[in-house]
């Protein structure tokens, strides 16, 4: 069943080199601060710093006792105080008040902050503000990149998706830019970089610069991947809104993984107690089953049970020497391999009791009839339904978004009732949520017509033009206020289905599509779509470019910002060309990266993921949504 | 009629003249930069650069000013130059470094009437002390205390001491008494080298040291007026007649004798020279040297030296010999004839490093070249080696030889940054002060030399430029720098901050561009501020994130300004949930961000946000009448809220003046009175009007809450569509096989088939089969 990889398939570069970089640097870091000190991480950092440095080796570098930054007085009574948070004001005012507090107190402590990935100038200004930064000195941690798999790095960064998409904030490109940085200082450049997206597009200049500026350090360097692809979330939400069937999307769309790895509550365990379980490559059985459409899984986990029962069997028989070995060097084996067995197979039926339970069938359907464009009326009702019942405020808000996006808008009649609906069913805040919705183009309003008037087409070309002339920033223009709104809302036109229809997204089957058997990337949203964004990868490499594309890139409203960028001279060897590295800026789906796979398979390529952070449509939703302090 | 002050290169080239307006100097001396420092009578130092110019001014303090310098001395330690001043009070103050001024006074030597016949500075333990002799005794000043010391093994019968001298590395002391006797020691005064007696009583004009680093032989030189006498651990002094006035500056490894007409150097003959060229030396150096003479007149003699040197094992030795004497040869002939010797006894050694021999060969022609009297550069080997390359660039640049000194780069392959790079950069530093030249010239002038070499800096060019007061040219400078982050500090400082902005935006980098907002912000007044900010919206959204954690009130003006009432509406419905307590507050922000909204010609937000108010108010009296919580429930669930309450009529009330739509009415009604498990209610309700949701929801949510009795009641009046579905969530299989049977529908008769489990289904199973075959028949 799992797919073997093809025998001439490109081994990965070893990605482990970033881990040990990044604990070296924490220890240092630490390290500056001799003695024994009481060390502060922010919540969403404490799963990343694990997998980096465990709590027994910051015990080795006199970490005394650990706290989590809350919004409560610090306990702590060391002389010495470590803060490990992310470059936020929040987090700074924390730790502001709580010198503030000591100073009050009549206590000298020692404060150190260790800002994660960088430090912002904010941050020290906030520090100033308060009157506190000679009182603590800053550091930095360049840990940006976390490899989470064999193949997968991460910045884990979910709210790069909030502050770039919703609030225009530039500031993580720069993190971006020096991630791409490291890698190309020690993996050797890339040359063939290609990529669509205004975020992109600035990201990989401002890398560009960066490589400029240190120079010859890697020039001589063979490169040992051999292409990258940028690509902005925003350029395709749709992949990112629907229900994922993958069985590794599926895990995170009911049970959120964390970092890369799960906790499987008792329903799962079948204990009293819940688990938190890895998962990665070295998982085998999550291995095999990790990028199949979930209507396979449950076979192929019995078929499993049973190949492990016979092994088990083969003990019977034995005589005393061939038992000693089996026990020596098999059982332990099979004794783990039975473990990770029983916790999927109590994962799949808890799946299995969710969606049953939910009428995931009819879900399914209508988001299928969406993506198709078929039967709108029949879709915005069951929509309606579904938030009258108030079956899930997210769920809902993803189905009214997934109808916006693909029909272009909604009409304005339903564009004013579904909103009141919600209102009605979920509160009066989500007002906002609307408005956030609007701005990055995830929910809007039809035109009049559904087609640029003249006026319009004028507006969106100067606006562009502009935007190539100051390269992004939109510059002296007259009344820019008024312009970017006009921008922005024509910007975010989706083109849904006419990109659908150029890009082939909707396979058409003859007779039942054979989940077992995949025939395209399609298979990871049950034969109905192909992933827009995994369409846009694998049409351009196949191209080497953007040429022949020039209509889809229109549509995508990105005429300025898909680039490509061939080094001249070609050093990279076979092997290396066939290993692409797919920068997802916003976050990527686990079906983007099962379907990936897949195309790897195909093509003999290997693909190698870097996300700011792993998403799926209910966290793109939370990122939108505003909720009650 | 005012004095000139010249300056010359060591060859006597002119460098410099000009007027002296000042006071009186009465001290001249070299700093380690190269800078000419002057101390006045007044106790003012001026300091001038290599080519006259002035550079800058430094006082040594009131209490020289009131004085008067009666004495001086420019001296030199590992942390820079000092000057060490002699009041005429008879006080000394002192700076171990002009380049970071320290002024230092030293304590007062008691019952002292009279100026010290003779003084000079030491160094120890990076102390600065001060050595003074007052008729037969001799002081120590420090810090704090003033001590009275008396050299180890002085000669008796001294009266007076009429000069001293310590040693370039202030190791070594020597003193000159009144009667003719030398004393040698360390600079502690507590071990003697050696005496000497010259017999000469006259005082002389100049007494240095003249010795090697490392080298064993100590030796004093004294001057005076056309005698010269060197000094050792030797019976016999030697001595020199000197033809004209003469002064004489002590160096690292010997002594420059200055005269109007010459200028020499005297130095102890380096061991290797020695060696090679001592009288019938057969020294295995000597040796090579004699074989490779002979070799190039083609005699077999050549072989015999060689062999004599390979007996003995000694021609590694040798090589090295010839190598280093070649170093302290000033005459290129000769040098080449060591070299060539060298390289001559190389040949038959199997394995003898050639860096050595590589490294002497180019160091030798850059000494050639500096000391070509052009140049005027008369560096030794050693002083070369000490000096360090990067030091002998530095005073090229400071001699403005910048094609030199590039020469010097390319021809020892210095990496870029350090080499050619930096001697452009200075170069260009030198163009801009060059006033007379438009800024466009100066401008493009630089930018053809500099083109885009790595390493070079246009901001710190163009930051000097501003230093020398071009703005214009520092601005046209900045733009060839093609890092747009470099350029930001400068155009801050030159307060061009909106130029600034831009660059900060287009470099990409976020903080950049906050630290020129922050510049701007307290720059600018608020509105210009706001004005700039709008015409950049990246800066915007950067500051407007900044605003919302950290000012929220600008955050509001910000919007304002923009007449973003949109925004403005959102900014007052945050403000109610997040601060605002009191009911009364809450609607007050509502109805702003209403109104907001309006303008905004938003009437959908603004009428949702008068329906909250509305939903808010009565929430609250709700509260009040009924008690409970319902203060920002949903309105769905205020509703629910009611019913499950018991408030039936209220909640219809609620529901009509809200207009909740029949639909959501009805779903909102079914849950909440199945919850309540009031089923008769809910058989009432469902029979109250038609069901705009129909009946499988009825169906559903019985069975949801395990009552099969209720739910069976509603699946018969289920639509016939979703009949079949109803009757299979009761259980009941048959009768949904015989419904699906009926409507001849294909996906009904598997999903039916699909719910057929076990035994009972049996036969139900085996009618969906006969059913299917006759369809198939027809």
């Amino acid at each position: 069943m799992a797919f073997p990889h093809r025998l001439d398939a490109p081994e990965l570069p070893d990605f482990s080199m970033l881990k040990r970089l990044a604990r070296d640097q924490l220890i240092y870091l630490l390290e500056q601060l001799p003695g024994k000190k009481d060390l502060f991480i922010e919540a969403d950092l404490m799963s990343p710093l694990d997998r980096i440095a465990n709590v027994s080796i910051l015990k080795q570098h006199e970490v005394d006792k650990l706290y989590k930054v809350e919004n409560k007085p610090a306990l702590s009574s060391n002389e010495q105080l470590c803060f490990l948070v992310r470059p936020r004001i929040k987090n700074m005012r924390y730790i502001a008040n709580l010198v503030n507090a000591d100073k009050l107190a009549g206590r000298f402590r020692k404060y150190k902050v260790i800002l994660t990935p960088q430090k912002f100038y904010a941050c020290e200004m906030v520090l100033e503000e308060e009157g506190v930064y000679g009182d603590v000195s800053c550091d930095e941690w360049a840990f940006s990149l976390l490899p989470l798999d064999v193949d997968l790095l991460s910045m884990e960064l979910p709210e790069f998706f909030r502050d770039y998409f919703l609030e225009g904030d530039q500031r993580w490109i720069n993190t971006v830019a020096q991630a791409l940085h490291l890698l190309s200082t020690l993996y050797g450049p890339f040359p063939n970089c290609y990529g669509i997206g205004r975020c992109a597009k600035m990201s990989y200049d401002l890398w560009r610069k960066l490589e400029e500026e240190e120079d010859s350090e890697t020039k001589g360097r063979r490169p040992e991947i051999g292409h990258i692809f940028l690509l902005d979330r925003d350029m395709d939400f749709v992949t990112a809104l629907c229900s994922q069937v993958v069985y590794e999307g599926l895990v995170d769309d009911t049970f959120r993984i964390k970092c890369g790895s799960v906790d499987f509550g008792p329903e799962v365990t079948s204990s009293d107690k819940s688990l938190k379980v890895l998962l990665n490559a070295e998982d085998k059985v999550f291995n095999e089953i990790r990028n199949e459409h979930f209507s396979n899984v449950f076979g192929f986990l019995s078929q499993k049970a049973r190949n492990l029962q016979a092994q088990y069997d083969r003990r019977r028989g034995m005589d005393i020497k061939q038992m000693k070995n089996f026990v020596s060097q098999e059982l332990k084996g099979l004794k783990q391999e039975h473990r990770l067995l029983s916790l999927h197979i109590g994962a799949c039926e808890s799946i299995m009791k969710k969606k049953t339970k939910q009428d995931f069938q009819e879900l399914i359907k209508t988001e299928h009839a969406l993506l198709e464009g078929f039967n709108i009326r029949e879709s915005t009702s069951y929509i309606e339904e579904h938030i009258d019942r108030q079956v899930s405020p997210i769920e809902s808000l993803r189905l009214m978004c997934l109808l916006s996006i693909t029909e272009n808008g909604l009409i304005p009649k339903d564009y004013r009732s579904l909103k009141t609906q919600y209102l009605q069913s979920y509160g009066p805040e989500h007002l906002l949520t609307f408005s956030n919705l609007r701005r990055a183009g995830l929910l809007t309003e039809q035109a009049p017509g559904d087609t640029l008037t003249a006026v319009e087409n004028k507006v969106s070309k100067l606006v562009t033009d502009k935007a190539a002339d100051t390269r992004w920033n939109l510059a002296q223009i007259s009344s820019p206020g008024k312009i970017t709104d006009a921008f922005s809302s024509l910007a975010k036109r989706s083109n849904f289905r006419a990109i659908s229809k150029k890009l082939n997204l909707i396979p058409r089957v003859d007779g039942e599509y054979d989940l077992k058997v995949p025939r395209d990337m399609a298979y990871v949203f049950s034969g109905a779509y192909v992933p827009l964004s995994c369409r846009i990868i694998e049409q351009v490499l196949e191209r080497r470019s953007w040429q022949g594309l020039d209509e889809v890139v229109r549509l995508l409203n990105c005429s300025e910002f898909a680039f490509t960028d061939m080094a001249k001279e070609d050093k990279a060897s076979s092997e290396s060309l066939r290993l692409i590295l797919v920068v997802f800026l916003g976050g990527c789906t686990f079906s983007e990266i099962s379907a990936l796979r897949f195309l790897g398979r195909e093509k003999g390529y290997r693909f190698i993921f870097l996300t700011t952070a792993i998403t799926n449509s209910a966290r793109l939703m939370e990122a939108m949504s505003e909720v009650k302090a | 009629m005012r004095p000139v002050l010249e300056i010359y290169s060591a060859s006597g080239m002119p460098l410099a003249s000009l007027l002296w307006k000042s006071g009186p100097v009465v001290a001249l001396g070299w700093s380690a930069e190269e800078e000419l420092l002057c101390v006045q009578e007044d106790g003012a130092v001026l300091v001038y650069g290599l080519h006259g110019d002035f550079r800058r001014h430094f006082s040594m303090g009131n209490e020289v000013l009131q004085n008067r310098v009666l004495d001086a001395r420019i001296f030199h330690t590992e942390f820079g130059s000092g000057v060490a001043i002699l009041t005429g009070a008879y006080r000394f103050t002192l700076s171990a470094n002009v380049g970071d001024l320290k002024l230092r006074r030293m304590p007062e030597v008691p019952g002292l009437q009279s100026a010290p016949s003779c003084w000079t500075t030491l160094c120890h333990d990076r102390v600065t002390h001060i050595l003074l002799a007052v008729g037969p005794d001799l002081y120590l000043l420090d810090h704090a205390t003033c001590s009275t010391v008396t050299p180890a093994g002085l000669a008796p019968g001294v009266s007076s001491f009429l000069q001293m001298a310590v040693s370039f590395t202030y190791r070594y002391l020597a003193l000159f008494t009144d009667t003719g006797y030398i004393w040698m020691g360390t600079a502690s005064l507590k071990e003697k080298l050696c005496e000497f007696n010259c017999n000469i009583r006259a005082p002389p004009k100049q007494m240095v040291w003249c010795s090697r680093p490392r080298s064993k032989e100590k030796a004093v030189v004294v001057a005076w007026e056309r005698r010269l006498m060197v000094v050792g651990n030797a019976p016999e002094s030697i001595q020199f007649v000197l033809d004209e006035d003469s002064y004489l500056v002590p160096e690292l490894d010997g002594v420059r004798i200055f005269s109007r007409s010459t200028h020499e150097f005297l130095h102890e003959v380096p061991v290797a020279s020695e060696e090679i060229f001592k009288i019938a030396s057969m020294a295995p150096g000597a040796l090579l040297l004699e074989a490779q003479k002979e070799y190039e007149k083609e005699s077999q003699k050549a072989d015999e030296y060689l062999r004599e040197i390979q007996e003995l094992g000694q021609l590694v030795q040798a090589v090295q010999q010839c190598i280093e004497a070649a170093g302290h040869e000033h005459q290129p002939d000769m040098q080449k004839s060591l070299l060539r010797a060298a390289s001559f006894g190389k040949c038959f050694l199997d394995r003898f490093p050639p860096d050595s021999f590589v490294r002497m060969c180019q160091d030798l022609r850059v000494l050639n070249a500096i000391r070509d009297y052009h140049i005027g550069i008369p560096l030794t080997y050693s002083q070369y080696k000490q000096l360090t390359i990067q030091v002998l660039l530095d005073r090229l640049v400071l001699r403005r030889l910048y094609p030199l000194a590039i020469q010097i780069c390319e021809y020892l392959r210095l990496p870029e940054v350090q080499g050619v790079s930096r001697i452009l950069a200075h170069w260009a530093c030198y163009k801009v002060q060059q006033k007379d030249v438009s800024d466009e010239d100066v401008a493009r002038a630089i930018n053809q030399k500099l083109g885009d070499t790595p390493g070079v800096s246009y901001s710190d060019i163009a930051a000097r430029a501003y230093g020398c007061g071009r703005t214009e040219l520092a601005i046209k400078l900045l733009e060839y720098e093609p890092r747009s982050g470099e350029q930001v500090p400068l155009l801050l400082k030159m307060k061009r901050s909106k130029l600034a902005l831009s660059k900060a935006i287009e470099s990409g980098d976020t903080d950049l561009v906050f630290t020129v907002l922050l510049h701007l912000k307290n720059e600018l007044n608020r509105g210009d501020f706001f004005m700039t900010l709008r015409n950049q919206p990246m800066a915007l959204s950067l500051y407007r994130q900044f605003c919302k954690h950290q000012e929220l009130d600008t955050l509001k003006d910000l919007y304002n300004q923009d007449d973003n009432h949109q925004e403005l509406g959102s900014f007052h419905i945050r403000a109610s949930y997040a601060s605002e307590e009191r009911i009364e507050g809450r609607v007050a922000s509502l109805q702003t961000a209403a109104d907001a909204f309006y303008k905004a010609k938003n009437e959908f937000a603004a009428k949702a946000t008068e329906d909250q108010m509305r939903l808010l108010r009565l929430q609250r009296r709700l509260e009040d009448e009924l008690g409970g919580h319902f203060l920002d429930l949903s309105l769905h669930d205020t509703v629910t809220t009611l019913i499950l309450g018991g408030h039936n009529k209220r909640a219809e009330q609620l529901a009509r003046d809200f207009r909740i739509p029949d639909k959501r009415l009805w779903w909102l009604k079914l849950a909440a009175l199945a919850n309540l498990e009031d089923w008769e209610e809910l058989e009432k309700f469902s029979k109250s009007k038609k069901s705009p949701i129909g009946y499988l929801p009825f169906v559903e949510i019985c069975m949801k809450q395990h009552n099969k009795y209720e739910a069976k009641k509603y699946a018969s009046r289920v639509s016939p569509e979703q009949k079949v579905k109803a009757l299979l969530l009761v259980g009941d299989v048959a009768q949904a096989a015989d419904v699906a049977i009926e409507h001849r529908n294909e996906t009904e008769l598997s999903l039916v088939l699909s719910h057929c489990t076990g035994a009972t289904d049996g036969a139900t199973a085996d009618k969906i089969q006969r059913a299917r075959a006759q369809a198939q028949k027809k």
